[in-house]
């Protein structure tokens, strides 16, 4: 079939390489910007896979499409070439004596949500050292087994090296399109025909879906010599809660122009930590405020002081496309997939939810 | 007609319009947007504070999540939450009323980044310039009856002293300096807002004769926001119920006062 995938961010790769293992199609990206992906949300996401973690805010069907997408990824990076971006062992939420509200209340919720949560185990400053000695300033946190993370900037740019590959993935960049109907893509120039259209634009569709909204959110990319944290580690506080993902392999195998700042990882030793994320209800695409710089830094900082001397390499701002109830939506109709609404899910849903998307098929027409 | 049945009828009035619910509710920190649709139709409030100040350079860019508030049909009371200084907060307001296209302001100014305590200064040097460009300002103080007294030298119709700092859930800290505030302006709508936890903390807070209250967290970072909006709901209603039904009187039996009725009296103690 002849395929076009409107929006070449995390969802439409991840439908393109679906499609490409199922049978013969010629695939045809659009993409408003360039096809290495920088300005998707599925390249500042740190693409942490946390089904349980999430529940904290989310619905149990994110739980459950979250632990599918944990058994695909690793085929799916496999396929791209990708051997090292993806990690499967646990995570840890921790928080500061005086919050400890704070993990009663994060455990509280995810054991009202699903059962299995009733499992999760306390761990104590012993247990939390055996597994993060540098986390030595913690007294208690819960720790997470089935948890992982998928290197996000990499799978983005190993995907694009692996379309590039194939004889039957072509990319039409800086290519804006304007509406999209039944097997139609709608661009300046005219309108071209496909046997089947996927519009995966994200906040690009906000044309088709009147109650799509963008929720902004702000990482920063860290790198320090001297402090090794191999897990996900969340920090529960009353104001500014943070995440730090490690990414031992910083930009490896990626060629990013702007990234010049960010090479200390590949010369000296350190080490890169993406830490974020700020949740905004804004739209707002410009970078990363000074209030949110100051919360996110010196949450770091108290995780562990050596983070005082750690660089700052990059910042980047995105907005995650989100429907009024926050959970993904696949709509179907005639020569037509629409898949939209990830919002900060973006890593944990992908796989599961295009495999739906997928299963519901695209031939019936 | 009882009373009760009068009170089905009560309406009362702020900042020149006319209220049923006397709950008040913010916007955010919800599980998601539909979450806090349901939440807020649940409490029954016609008051939704939302906040600007971080969403960002454009008006615009919060448009699609200010319209689901929009579309619930409530009065929307615009915060300058996050502001430090009374020219911040001036700026923001001006932007709010721009906005929501409404003179309704809750004038917040932090004093302090971590508890969130409002600076009394910078609050009443806003209030005075605010309420002259015409703005109803609702100014979140702190239990102080003086400055409570300067802010309505600033000429504020109304007051909203915490009951404890901002997302604490610690209830009221001081019921006696509230119950001053209320006493010393009988005829003020009072709000008591920021720090309620739970139902019991609304009740109490309506029982010392507040009219109303303004929570956010307590629905939003409960398990079940919508039931606890609804369970808040029906505290306020107690609450308020209560106070204009008339308590009794508290007894202190520890020590009687008299000879115990049945007792002989060479058995009474002294």
């Amino acid at each position: 079939m002849d395929i076009a995938i409107v929006g070449a961010g995390l969802a439409g790769r991840v439908v393109a390489l679906n499609l490409l293992k199922s049978g013969d199609h010629t695939i045809t990206f659009f993409e408003k910007d360039s096809k290495e992906g920088v300005t998707a949300a599925g390249f500042t996401a740190a693409g942490m896979l946390a089904p349980y973690a999430e529940l904290e805010t989310a619905e149990s069907i994110i739980f459950e499409l979250g632990h599918r997408s944990i058994e695909l990824w690793p085929d799916l990076l496999k396929e791209i070439g990708l051997f090292d971006g993806y990690q499967q062992k646990g995570t840890v939420i921790t928080a500061h004596p005086q919050d400890m509200g704070e993990l009663e209340h994060f455990i509280g919720m995810l054991q009202r949500k699903v059962d299995a949560a009733g499992n999760i185990e306390l761990f104590d400053k012993k247990k939390i050292t055996e597994l993060e000695p540098d986390l030595y300033t913690h007294q208690k946190g819960f720790y997470i087994p089935s948890e992982g993370v998928v290197d996000t900037q990499r799978f983005m740019a190993f995907s694009v090296n692996y379309f590039d590959r194939q004889g039957n993935v072509r990319f039409r960049e800086f290519t804006p399109v304007e509406k999209i109907e039944a097997g139609e893509v709608h661009t300046k120039e005219g309108i071209e025909t496909f046997d089947w259209v996927f519009d995966t634009r994200g906040l690009g569709a906000k044309e088709h879906f009147n109650d799509l909204r963008g929720v902004r959110g702000e990482v920063l990319w860290v790198e320090a010599n001297d402090i090794d944290i191999t897990r996900p580690t969340r920090l529960m506080h009353p104001r500014y809660k943070l995440y730090i993902v490690p990414r031992g392999n910083g930009c490896e195998g990626i060629d990013l122009e702007y990234c010049a700042d960010c090479k200390l990882s590949q010369t000296s030793g350190y080490k890169r930590y993406i830490i974020g994320a700020t949740e905004i209800e804004s739209e707002d695409m410009s970078p990363i405020s000074v209030r949110s710089s100051m919360e996110l830094l010196s949450a770091l900082y108290t995780v562990h002081p050596n983070f005082g001397e750690a660089r700052v390499v990059n910042s980047e701002t995105n907005c995650r496309p989100a429907f009024k109830d926050n959970l993904p939506r696949i709509e179907k109709s005639e020569k037509l997939t629409r898949i939209n609404g990830l919002y900060r899910h973006g890593y944990l849903l992908a796989p599961a939810i295009v495999e739906k998307a997928l299963q519901e098929g695209i031939y019936n027409t | 007609m009882t009373r009760h049945m009068e009170r089905q009828e009560n309406i009362w009035q702020i900042g020149g319009k006319t209220l049923h619910s006397r709950m008040f509710i913010g916007s955010a920190l919800y599980p998601s947007p539909a979450i806090m649709e349901e939440s807020i139709k649940a409490s029954g409030s016609q008051v939704v504070t939302v906040s600007l100040r971080r969403q960002g350079v454009n008006k615009d860019t919060g448009e699609r999540f200010w319209k689901i508030i929009r579309e619930l049909g409530v009065e929307v009371l615009p915060n300058t939450a996050g502001c430090h200084s009374a020219k911040e907060a001036i700026t923001i307001a001006q932007m709010a009323r721009e906005v929501f296209g409404t003179s309704w302001i809750k004038l917040e100014v932090i004093g302090d980044q971590y508890n969130l305590q409002p600076d009394p200064y910078e609050t009443v040097e806003a209030a005075k310039v605010l309420v002259k460009e015409g703005f109803e300002v609702f100014p979140y103080t702190t239990d102080d009856l003086v400055v409570a007294k300067k802010l309505v030298d600033a000429g504020c119709n109304i007051l909203m002293p915490w009951g404890s700092p901002i997302g604490s859930g610690k209830g009221l800290m001081n019921p006696y300096n509230l119950k001053a505030i209320r006493e010393a302006f009988p005829e003020l709508p009072l709000i008591i807002d920021a720090g309620i936890g739970k139902p019991s903390h609304a009740i109490e807070a309506m029982e010392l004769g507040y009219d109303g209250v303004l929570l956010n967290s307590a629905v939003a970072l409960a398990q079940d926001p919508v039931a606890m909006a609804k369970a808040f709901a029906l505290s306020v209603e107690a609450g308020r119920l209560g106070y204009e039904a008339g308590a009794m009187q508290e007894r202190e039996f520890a020590s009687p006062s008299t000879p115990t009725v049945g007792t002989p009296f060479w058995h009474q103690s002294k």
